[in-house]
């Protein structure tokens, strides 16, 4: 019966086979509420905005930074930036980019410089509502050189100048007058959102054609773009929130492809692969998702650095991703990912040796009780509250796995677990959390702690819980690196620096650290030339080099 | 045997089995709770009978601990959602006119309350605070689980009441009996009572289900059981991304929650018939 | 009839009234709001872009001024717009409640015809009851999620028949429906074939029944024409519980099949603390129930003539 199905199922595909490919489905676990380049940053908006838009920087597969509607890459040594003295004389950089040739928008009008000035005054405005202002607060002046030449003045020196992030060109021609009749009504009057297929908003090679809320996102080849030719004639980007479900329709043919930035938890992703490996091929890319343990520094235990060492030799991390994640997911030392090019490949690495923690923690004063869990002098028990978001099943999984190896120790941990919202909004950032807390940072190449690690970014009521130092953290030379490595524009002394600030992190424990999630990516047999990148910037950034077999 | 023997047989089958569960563990040496990374998903053998979960933990024993959860908090959620509703129910269609308007009201606002907030605010509460157990303690677990489940389901149950309560007292027999100057209380008792018994009793069984199978909804706001205490409700909750690879770890958790349905159903019928056969 | 009307209608608006006020307040207080969880999301949101963001929205103003801003908006018939998707409220909302009344009220229909079916089934031949306390046992006990994941892995995986999910982009929009409305419905049938078995078991010996049957009446007249109208309380009763809760969609439904629909919508805007969206969604559903009830109490009323003596 079932064989006769299968039959009947290949009778069917193979005409279809035959034909050349020109269209590509891709399945993801989100759908972009909006939109919009700059309000609001979604991992659904990101993948499905890298088909249609370009961005003027963006780090590559090889998490370097590269230009992608600008010609070349400002450097020092290459005269696109200058540094300088900013009117009210603090030191600041003057950064000059120049459009790439032939650029222009889905109804032909050129991308010019005043496309990059409209996006530079929209985000000045704190009332547009842009998501990530920091940029613009920076950005203090914009002048426009010629039609496709734009300088940009910063009151801020940082190695990263040359980075512009999500600042990328608005077609002026369309927005402008949107925006500027009201800017505090632009975020619902913005035709990304009121006509989002309308040629004129995309620059990419291709452009949204049709838009089904909640569902799908139809995207057909934009004829005005110049790049390289893309192979797919149109691509279909499907919702599927629930993991299962998606798999289902990848496995029906609903969906030829499953997105690895949106896509199935690693280890469904693995058994898929036991199962259905000869029919789809799978790439496990390591990102910068790390998955940690914040704690307490001022906890009568975990404020001494033995327990938290104890803490981790108790820990066997390589165990739990080799039997949980099928080894896909690299142990992490430090936050630093090791693909970064910051990462020191020599930092101390604590080994899984329970009869060193147990060492470290008679040490530490903390000796077993009649119960197998161990107390201080004062009778205390170790007893360690851990929290994790409720509902994400493999978060709970690690967490009765920690538990369990902890026990060994002699440490306690009472799970509570709260849903996401609360966890993040409430109990991490205003520092409610007792004892251990599991979660993850998101982080991009090269980028510094500072906000994790500084002892000025302790959540405190005066500073309305800004900051995202939960454990409260505090270390002079970590908060002299964190504020030093930014401004440190030569690349080697940066890297000394570097590898002093993950030394002390080895050493200190700030966090616990766990192991960088990898995303799961499946593509059909037939698929060529997708660039994982395990960053924030997705591969469709680079979708006209895909191909068919 | 009667409908009603074979239902409380089956239930009572059940219920000795979670109560055996600490015994079956010692029986078979190892802890339920402690998960073996090297014993993942195991098929059934002498040592695992039915096989490990996705921690290599033994799915017999988290079977026998998780029916002292689901059972506990299916029966008891149904009990209390049949009891606050058919008395609401019962109030509302003898008295009728203003206590009617508000109790029904009343109902219809807890239907279209959205629990969603109103679970989530409890969920960022903290219960030791005013008195209560901690979260963590399967006791306080299971009561807060209950109240939750009760609060949101009695409303069925009372318009199912007050339906067949008002239908009843408009009948001949129960006019006459007032008239013959019968007390309120012994036509409640007597007369309006033993009509609802059909509409209840089949109300009752139905929502056991639901209140285990709710509960594993529960626990992803994270007021549900904390792990690793075992439910039938979370664990077939946890098997749901594991469908495709390991489809038998829903297997059992989706039995035993049949049986209890199954038995439930028998026990409401059988106590429909013998209100009926009076 | 005449007099019940407009009382029972009052009450509903007042109810509304009431309620819209409760789940405003619910999903002000709820703790963490979402411009913070997006902070721990984008490495480059700083506190000073939250606090900024929350200004933009009227997040920071007091609870009672954003309620009567909405209230007073409301009344004149403006929606509002939806902070989430940056879209009017009624532009959201129709398509999915569009979605959602074909899904649940065709499942509705489906659950409510065969319950009904089955449980006269049972009630008029008894052999038949445990078959179909057997099908209700396991509707109960099958969770929606595997019941809808099952049935895509034997139609949509492994017999290729029906799609696996998502919404017909045009047309053919029939197929995408099968599988979803069937696990819905059988998720639904349960209670209408317990209940209406239950009731017609108790009415079919009631002495009017045994009247009639003396009589000399057919079976079949005796089943529909004198036991169901009474047994037919319950039922009504359930149905009209059930189409207010659809109205609200089917979240698991929806999500397993992928269908958008009211269930997602209303969980998005209240997780994403989109008041404006949450809001009207809830008052629709919430009168629809009501519509719904009272719906079901006027029908008792017609089918069952003594009650409207009282």
């Amino acid at each position: 019966m079932r064989l006769g199905a299968a039959a009947l199922l290949l009778a069917l595909a193979a005409p279809a086979a035959a034909q050349p490919r020109d269209s590509l489905t891709i399945g993801i676990t989100q759908y972009p509420s909006t939109f919009h380049p700059n309000i609001e940053n979604m991992a659904a908006k990101s993948y499905v905005l890298g088909f249609a838009r370009r961005p003027l920087t963006a780090y590559g597969a090889d998490w370097r930074l590269a230009c992608l509607t600008c010609e070349t890459l400002p450097s020092l040594e290459n005269g696109g930036a200058e540094r300088e003295t900013t009117p009210d004389g603090k030191a600041g950089i003057r950064v000059t980019f120049r459009l790439r040739e032939g650029l222009r928008w889905g109804d032909g009008t050129p991308v010019s410089a005043e496309d990059l000035r409209f996006a530079w005054e929209a985000g000045r405005e704190a009332a547009t509502g842009f998501g990530p202002a920091e940029f613009y607060r920076s950005a203090y002046e914009l002048i426009v050189v010629d039609p496709r030449t734009v300088t940009l003045r910063f009151d801020r020196v940082t190695f990263e100048y040359a980075s512009m992030g999500d600042f990328q060109p608005l077609p002026a021609h369309v927005e402008r007058a949107r925006w500027q009749a009201d800017p505090r009504a632009y975020r619902t009057r913005t035709a990304y959102d009121t006509e989002t297929t309308n040629p004129a908003l995309w620059n990419g090679p291709w452009r949204i054609t049709g838009v089904q809320p909640g569902a799908s996102v139809t995207l057909e080849r934009n004829e005005a773009w110049t790049g390289a030719a893309p192979a797919f004639r149109r691509i279909v980007i499907r919702t599927v929130e629930n993991t299962p479900a998606l798999e289902a329709q990848l496995l029906a043919g609903q969906v030829d492809m499953i997105a690895g930035e949106l896509g199935l938890p690693i280890e469904q992703a693995i058994a898929l692969e036991r199962r259905a490996g000869n029919r789809f091929r799978f790439t496990y890319q390591p990102g910068l998702i790390y998955e940690h343990l914040d704690l307490r520094h001022d906890h009568v235990a975990l404020g001494d650095r033995r327990v938290r060492q104890a803490l981790l030799m108790a820990t066997d991390r390589a165990t739990i991703t080799e039997r949980l994640f099928g080894g896909r997911q690299p142990v992490a030392h430090t936050s630093v990912n090791p693909l970064d090019p910051m990462h020191d490949p020599d930092v101390r690495r604590w080994p899984f040796d329970l009869a060193r923690a147990r060492a470290l923690l008679d040490e530490a004063g903390w000796t077993p009780g009649p119960d197998g869990i161990r107390r201080n002098a004062a009778g205390e028990r170790l007893s360690l509250e851990f929290m994790t978001t409720a509902g994400n099943r493999a978060r709970e999984q690690v967490q009765q796995v920690l538990q369990g190896m902890w026990r060994q120790a002699g440490i306690e941990a009472r799970i509570r677990n709260e849903p996401p919202r609360v966890f993040f909004a409430e109990t991490l950032s205003r520092r409610r959390f007792q004892g251990l807390a599991l979660f993850a940072w998101i982080s991009a190449p090269e980028s510094v702690p500072r906000s994790a690690l500084h002892s000025d970014e302790i959540p405190r009521e005066e500073r309305n819980w800004s900051g995202q130092n939960y454990g409260g953290f505090r270390n002079a030379e970590v908060d002299a690196l964190t504020h030093g490595i930014p401004e440190e524009l030569d690349r080697e002394r940066r890297r000394a620096m570097w590898r002093r600030l993950q030394a002390i992190y080895a050493e200190e424990l700030p966090a616990i650290p766990l192991w960088f999630r990898a995303d799961a990516h499946v593509w059909p047999q037939w698929l060529d030339g997708v660039r994982p990148t395990g960053h924030l910037n997705a591969s469709p950034l680079w979708a006209e080099e895909w191909r068919v077999r | 045997m009667s409908r009603l023997a074979l239902g409380l047989a089956l239930l009572g089958a059940l219920a000795l089995a979670a109560i055996a569960a600490p015994f079956a563990a010692d029986a078979l040496g190892h802890d339920p709770f402690a998960p073996d990374l090297l014993a993942r998903f195991e098929p059934p053998s002498a040592r695992h009978p039915l096989g490990t979960d996705d921690l290599g933990r033994d799915i017999l024993l988290r079977l026998l601990f998780g029916a002292r959860v689901s059972l506990a908090v299916g029966l008891a959620a149904a009990l209390a959602a049949t009891v606050i509703g058919t008395a609401a129910g019962l109030l509302a269609a003898w008295r009728g006119g203003v206590t009617d308007a508000i109790v029904m009201r009343l109902a219809d606002f807890m239907l279209a309350l959205p629990a969603l907030p109103l679970l989530v605010l409890l969920a960022a509460a903290d219960p030791s605070r005013i008195g209560l157990p901690a979260r963590g303690e399967p006791a306080g677990d299971v009561l807060r689980i209950v109240v939750i489940l009760a609060v949101f389901g009695w409303v069925g149950v009372a318009r199912l009441a007050r339906a067949a309560a008002l239908a009843t007292l408009s009948r001949d027999h129960v006019r006459a009996a007032r008239a013959l100057g019968a007390g309120e209380a012994r036509i409640l008792a007597r007369h309006v009572l033993p009509a609802l018994v059909p509409p209840i009793a089949v109300a009752t069984a139905l929502a056991v289900a639901g209140a285990i199978l709710a509960e594993s909804t529960l626990s992803f706001l994270g007021l549900g059981i904390s792990p690793p205490a075992p439910s039938w409700g979370n664990m077939l909750a946890n098997a749901q991304d594991l469908v495709f690879s390991a489809p038998w770890a829903a297997m059992w958790p989706g039995l035993t929650i049949m049986a209890t349905v199954a038995g439930c159903t028998l026990v409401a019928d059988g106590v429909r018939r013998r209100g009926r056969a009076r | 009839m005449g007099r019940i009307l407009p009382a029972r209608l009052a009450q509903i608006a007042a109810t509304l009234a009431i309620l819209s006020f409760c789940a405003f307040a619910l999903i002000a207080l709820m703790p963490g709001d979402p411009i913070e969880v997006a902070i721990a999301g984008d490495p480059r949101l700083t506190s000073e872009d939250a606090a900024r963001m929350r200004a933009l929205h009227g997040l920071d103003r007091p609870f009672h001024e954003r309620y009567l801003a909405w209230a007073s908006g409301l009344l004149r018939g403006d929606f509002g717009y939806s902070r989430l998707f940056a879209q009017p409220v009624a532009a959201l909302l129709g398509p999915a409640l569009l979605s959602t009344l074909a899904l649940a009220g065709t499942a509705l229909l489906v659950a409510l015809t065969l319950g009904v079916a089955l449980g006269a089934l049972a009630a008029s031949r008894p052999r038949a009851a445990p078959a179909v306390d057997a099908i209700a046992v396991m509707g109960q006990a099958m969770p929606t999620f595997w019941l809808g994941i099952l049935l895509i892995i034997a139609f949509a995986v492994t017999l290729g028949w029906l799609p696996a999910g998502g919404a017909a982009e045009a047309g053919a929009g029939l197929r995408y429906l099968v599988l979803p409305v069937a696990t819905l419905a059988i998720a639904h049938l349960a209670a209408y074939a317990r209940h209406s078995a239950a009731s017609l078991e108790a009415t079919l010996t009631e002495p009017w029944i045994r009247t009639a049957r003396a009589r000399g009446a057919p079976e079949r007249i005796v089943l529909f024409r004198h036991a169901f109208p009474n047994a037919a309380l319950p039922v009504l009763q359930i149905a009209a519980l059930d189409a207010g809760a659809l109205a609200g969609g089917a979240l698991v439904t929806e999500t397993v099949f992928a269908r958008p629909g009211m269930g997602k919508l209303l969980y998005d805007a209240v997780m994403g603390n989109d008041t404006n969206l949450a809001l009207v969604a809830l008052l629709l559903v919430a009168l629809t129930t009501m519509l719904a009830t009272l719906g079901a109490d006027l029908a008792q009323r017609a089918l069952d003539p003594r009650l409207r003596e009282r």
